[in-house]
């Protein structure tokens, strides 16, 4: 066929040609680097991520207890969702937010041209399920939950049937009042109102120059003990429809997730995987360097680790002396590429002696964020 | 929750340990990590290192 009868219009506004359309990183809920599927019981003060960039987020001044969860209970195309669990009610003061949100990067949204006569609609779509019927709100802000923002646009969508999944479409004009972020912070917000305060209370449908949340008489579903409330298959892109959703292959995925946070991790006792060498800087202390796979957004300034010392091991090389950590590995420094972290040993190390180190059971882990 | 400073080792920055209510460590971190500046912003202080024996 000559190349002059493709129908280029037709390639531009078909779904199925056009990836990477998708805003959102981890709309399909694949990737649970923290907690491989396993539940989280605290999601006070920073909140917690039953999966990577989806932060679940309540002030502890609430009260109620709450579990929230990667499951494999999702609409037709789909594998997993993001479920919120009331395991206790909480009560919400009117300057209380609760929601689940996740930030996008300014980098990421520099084409939308906020702040311009040409500023772009976004569509957000996703499925929804919910114990409780009743209209719900969402949110784009240029922050997620607990910061102030100075823009937001909140706007209502219905659950109208209980534990049932649902497909919700919201189309939201361009700002053109005011820029957001194009660099490597937060440039907006995509929330989910869970349970948020009369102070936060705005109309729908209306960009406003202030930090909104949610609308009057919503749906409040952490102040009823035994709700669940699952969202998956979530999608942001330029324009004013709706389209498929944007599946990208599993390790691009990953790869896009590992931007904003990295585990590694100890697949089985003895795996070598947790980090690559080690330099022995004292007779009890080594530094160790772990790679990160993609560029981070922002250099880490924490290391996270299990919190038990024994799960890590330090090896002089040349040596048979597997040595037991006798403390936490320690944060040292981080780059945008490479981490530099502190193992220690109760002795047996020398001082300039090349080394590697483990995880000593599956337990172990080193982790490093960069999250918005 | 709790801070606590670490030992200082020559030649690198000041580290915090973050000590859950459980007693266990599970994040170390230097004084710009959001969360440790937000912590210090409520009037909270770290505690001292523990004295090399």
């Amino acid at each position: 066929m000559p190349l002059s009868k493709i129908d280029e219009a037709g390639l531009a506004s078909s779904a199925q040609f056009t990836g990477f359309k998708n805003r959102i990183i981890n709309g399909a809920m694949m990737i649970d680097q923290r907690n491989a599927g396993a539940s989280i019981s605290d999601i006070t003060g920073v909140g917690a991520y039953p999966v990577d960039r989806f932060n679940f987020r309540v002030p502890a001044a609430i009260g109620g207890t709450f579990s929230v969860q990667r499951v494999a209970d999702a609409p037709a195309g789909f594998v997993y969702s993001a479920k919120l669990t009331v395991t206790a009610a909480a009560t919400v003061g009117s300057t209380n937010r609760s929601g689940i949100a996740q930030g996008i990067e300014g980098l990421n949204l520099a084409d939308l041209a906020y702040g311009t006569a040409s500023a772009s609609s976004v569509t957000l779509s996703f499925w929804v399920k919910s114990s409780i019927a009743g209209t719900y709100c969402c949110a784009l802000r240029n922050d997620t939950i607990t910061g102030i923002a100075t823009i937001s646009y909140v706007a209502n969508y219905t659950v109208s049937q209980a534990n049932t999944w649902e497909y919700k479409t919201i189309t939201i004009p361009g700002y053109t009042a005011g820029t957001i972020s194009t660099d490597n912070s937060l440039g907006l917000g995509v929330c989910w109102d869970i349970g948020s305060g009369t102070s936060y209370d705005t109309t729908p449908n209306v960009w406003s120059a202030s930090d909104k949340m949610g609308t009057a008489g919503a749906v409040s579903i952490i102040e009823t003990t035994g709700a669940t409330f699952q969202i998956t298959g979530v999608q942001l892109e330029k324009g004013n429809t709706a389209t498929s959703f944007d599946y990208r292959p599993y390790g691009t995925e990953l790869a896009l997730c590992q931007r904003y946070y990295y585990r590694v991790a100890a697949q089985i006792a003895g795996d070598y995987t947790i980090a690559t060498s080690a330099l022995a800087i004292s007779t009890t202390q080594a530094f160790v360097m772990t790679n990160f796979p993609v560029q981070m957004r922002t250099r880490p300034t924490a290391l996270e680790q299990n919190g038990t010392a024994s799960d890590y091991v330090v090896v002089r090389a040349g040596s048979a002396t597997f040595n037991a950590c006798s403390s936490v590995p320690t944060f040292s420094q981080a780059g945008l590429m490479s981490a530099m972290s502190i193992f220690t040993v109760a002795s047996g190390l020398t001082n300039g002696s090349a080394g590697y180190v483990y995880g000593n059971t599956t337990a172990a882990y080193l982790g490093w964020s960069a999250e918005l | 929750m709790i801070y606590k400073m670490l030992p200082l080792i020559e030649g690198q920055q000041q580290i915090y340990a973050r000590i859950d209510d459980d007693g266990l460590c599970r994040l170390t971190c230097e004084a710009d990590y959001p969360e440790f500046k937000a912590w210090l912003e409520e009037g909270n202080t770290p505690e001292p290192a523990d004295t090399p024996e």
